[in-house]
């Protein structure tokens, strides 16, 4: 009895030894060894805003099947990651397309492991030069564009006009102008807030903005992460008065608490996508109050700069050939650059430039923002300004960020503690994800 | 699955409550009954034969599914664990090195550590406070409290995992007044870091002491009448009863809830992962030691570090596990 359990049992082991040991060396990031054909049906996986992109490009093209698949769209799920490692391993199962539902996660698809994203620099080269530099430099990897991008989410200021004049206030054009302003906002009208800390995107709001070196890619293993950087001080002081004067909320813009606080918004540094995301779905806030100002600038920087609050990306599959690849390719100059989609039911920004005028014009008409023609030109000067040296990682700073600095916050810690844990905390995910973390470029 | 001492035949005259803890009397298991020797015939060499073969055939599928399901995996996580970082061949105890240098490696631990020292004491208090107090109870009033503590273990992990996303929440729950005495307002506020010990200490407990109940109700029935009308005329009060013969007995009851519970509590992954995502990441996404295994299969890709990981859990849980089979006399009754 033993022995044959003892045999059944080396067997199996040899087999999952087999199985194991059955991989492969380093590929390109051009069509796989293993691509396939399909003859032309091709299968594209989206999160639930972007099933109508789907949807109008079965309408345009009835000719190309298309099946699609529905995904969680949570912002720093795993699952997605999960199920590219076992498509990795069974040698099927990709997607031809995917809309990722979080930015970070093309570093991972990009990565030598997993390597799912195809190179478009050539097959795509007249779109990609529809992108202002700002907008398309993320999906830049080691030279080769890996990704496109669905909109642009440059952080323009917002803020709430009627009670910017019936205070007799101005809007800031400096870092600087915004905190006195803030301070002084805090101290003459309690209650009202000028800025959102606790969700995953404030990093990317603040830091990056500031040019704070956190997700800055040397190679596929090395990164440049120093929060001792001045670039990081000059932010961090700042946000640190911004907390102690109780003029910014410690939670963050999708908690259900927010809603409240959004009305009470009077300014903030925010994405494109915030005026008809947050403030008239979300928080409700009626029209013709909001409008949005140029980027704050540091006093100090020569070059205005901005940053980037999501702003979706687009990634298409290595394991496809022939009519696959070419209907493929299809749906990404769609999805990327044709009007019906970019301009007639995205509710974000166009990343390419040439759509972003008739995307605007048909938001003029929907009368939502006030001072329209002022937010408009805010919107497109941003998009050209976003500040380059700041890429996605495989380690997630905004995720680091919401279990460290929220929770500091929330429990009545100090800024400079809660600063101190994200510092620590965010160097420590970086080495563990196997980078090796530079303190300068 | 609850061991032959359900089976077990306690002689007639049990020891007199003179002591001041009576040990638990000796009992003779069915299968270890004296039985006359046999003149081995081929009569009874056959029926050896026959019982060997049913015992292997008995045995069989519970062997197969230790080796697929438990002594295969665990191999095969000890060789991939040996790897180096790039899987391609020995990297001796280097991926163990990476692990426990990981900053949040000591932190998971100490997460579920903490756990423990809540839920463990609660679970072994409320759940035996409340079996005895259903077994002290008249025959059709406990067998209906019985079956009220055992309505929140029955609902299913994520039912009940949403049930409790309500409780905590001040916006909704039908506690909100509890949640205002600690000055909360919010879940974030409720669900904050440093309070996920006591939530998941609440939560495990209310879903886990009603089946715990029902389990050692089992224990304390099997205790004969005799033995306790023996108490009960030495002179000991329903307390005395309880204290010093029923706990006593139903010691390897509590050994292995205490087993089962120490296991589920170092491989904890689904409340806090979820917890996580509903607090829109205010939850270490790598809170306890299983999701940083997970995170190291699935989000660095360093194989050779979660299996190393998942041996270090093997190593604790089995050590612990021992530990307490040893200290409870859990398997004592097979002898």
């Amino acid at each position: 009895m033993i022995g044959r359990g003892a045999r059944a049992g080396v067997a199996i082991a040899t087999l999952a030894l087999i199985g194991l040991t059955a991989c492969k060396g380093p590929e390109g990031t051009g069509t796989a060894d293993d691509a396939t054909d399909s003859g032309g049906r091709i299968t594209v996986w989206v999160d639930p805003p972007r099933l109508p992109a789907v949807s109008a490009f079965q309408r345009a093209y009835p000719d190309i099947p298309v099946d699609v698949m529905t995904i969680n769209g949570n912002v720093g799920s795993t699952e997605l990651q999960q199920k590219f490692v076992l498509f990795n391993q069974a040698g099927e199962g990709w997607p031809d397309a995917i809309f990722f539902p979080s930015n970070d996660d093309l570093a991972w698809a990009a990565n030598s492991k997993i390597n799912y994203v195809r190179d478009l620099t050539a097959d795509l080269a007249d779109v990609i030069s529809q992108y202002a530099p700002g907008s398309i430099s993320q999906c830049r990897i080691d030279g080769q564009y890996r990704c496109l991008r669905n909109d642009a989410a440059p952080d323009v200021l917002w803020y709430d006009k009627q009670l910017f004049a019936a205070w007799g206030y101005k809007p800031p054009a400096t870092w600087e102008d915004y905190a006195a302003l803030s301070v002084r906002i805090a101290a003459e009208h309690p209650g009202y807030v000028t800025g959102f800390l606790g969700d995953a995107y404030a990093p990317d709001r603040y830091l990056w903005a500031s040019g704070c070196p956190t997700n800055h890619r040397l190679g596929e293993r090395q990164v440049h992460l120093n929060l001792a950087d001045p670039r990081c001080e000059r932010i961090r002081d700042l946000l640190d008065r911004l907390v102690t004067a109780g003029a910014i909320a410690s939670t963050g813009i999708f908690s259900p608490d927010a809603t409240e606080l959004g009305r009470r918004l009077v300014m903030s540094p925010g994405a494109v996508w915030w005026g008809n995301f947050l403030f008239r779905d979300t928080w409700k806030v009626p029209a013709g109050r909001i409008t949005a100002a140029p980027p704050l600038r540091w006093s100090g920087d020569r070059e205005p700069y901005t940053s980037s609050e999501g702003g979706g990306l687009w990634g298409f599959s290595r394991h496809i050939k022939g009519a696959q690849l070419r209907n493929t390719l299809t749906f990404a100059r769609f999805v990327a650059a044709d009007p019906r989609w970019q301009v007639e039911l995205s509710v974000g920004l166009p990343g390419v430039v040439p759509l972003q005028q008739p995307w605007l014009d048909k938001q003029r008409q929907a009368g939502y923002l006030a001072d329209f023609d002022a937010a408009a030109a805010a919107f497109v000067l941003a998009s050209t300004i976003v500040r380059p040296e700041r890429d996605y990682t495989r380690y997630n700073t905004g995720t680091v960020w919401t279990h460290t600095v929220t929770p500091a916050l929330t429990s009545g810690r100090s800024f400079d503690h809660a600063w101190s844990v994200f510092g620590e905390r965010l160097a420590g995910e970086a080495r563990a994800f196997g980078y090796t973390v530079h303190d300068s470029a | 699955m609850y061991r032959s001492s359900q089976t077990g035949r306690w002689p007639a005259s049990p020891p007199a409550g003179t002591t001041a803890r009576p040990a638990p009397p000796p009992y003779t298991p069915v299968h270890a009954a004296d039985l006359p020797p046999l003149p081995r015939t081929r009569r009874t060499g056959r029926v050896v034969r026959v019982g060997r073969r049913a015992a292997f055939f008995l045995v069989l599928p519970y062997t197969v599914l230790l080796l697929v399901g438990g002594l295969v995996p665990v191999g095969y996580a000890v060789v991939k664990s040996l790897q180096n970082e790039s899987e391609t061949g020995f990297g001796g105890l280097s991926s163990y090195q990476r692990v426990v240098s990981d900053l949040r490696f000591a932190e998971t631990f100490g997460n579920v550590l903490l756990t423990l020292v809540i839920w463990l004491p609660l679970m072994l208090v409320g759940v035996v406070g409340l079996a005895l107090l259903v077994d002290a109870s008249s025959a059709r009033f406990g067998a209906a409290m019985r079956f009220v503590y055992y309505l929140p273990g029955a609902l299913a992990g994520v039912a009940n995992f949403m049930l409790w996303l309500f409780l905590i929440d001040p916006g909704q729950s039908p506690v909100a007044f509890l949640w205002h005495g600690f000055g909360y307002r919010t879940l974030n506020e409720v669900a904050q870091p440093g309070n996920l010990p006591y939530i998941l200490a609440a939560m495990l407990f209310f879903q886990g002491a009603g089946t715990w109940v029902v389990v050692l109700g089992g224990g304390l029935h099997s205790i004969p009448d005799e033995l306790l009308e023996a108490a009960r005329l030495d002179g000991a009060d329903a307390w005395g009863v309880a204290w010093r013969v029923k706990l006593p007995m139903i010691r390897p009851w509590l050994g292995y809830l205490t087993l089962l519970n120490l296991a589920y509590g170092f491989q904890l992954f689904l409340e806090p992962q979820v917890l996580s995502q509903v607090t829109h990441g205010l939850i270490a996404p790598q809170w306890t030691p299983n999701q940083l295994s997970f995170s190291y299969a699935y989000q660095i890709l360093d194989t050779p570090m979660a299996a190393a990981m998942s041996v270090i859990l093997l190593a604790i849980t089995l050590g612990v596990g021992l530990l307490v089979v040893r200290r409870s006399g859990l398997f004592d009754d097979e002898r």
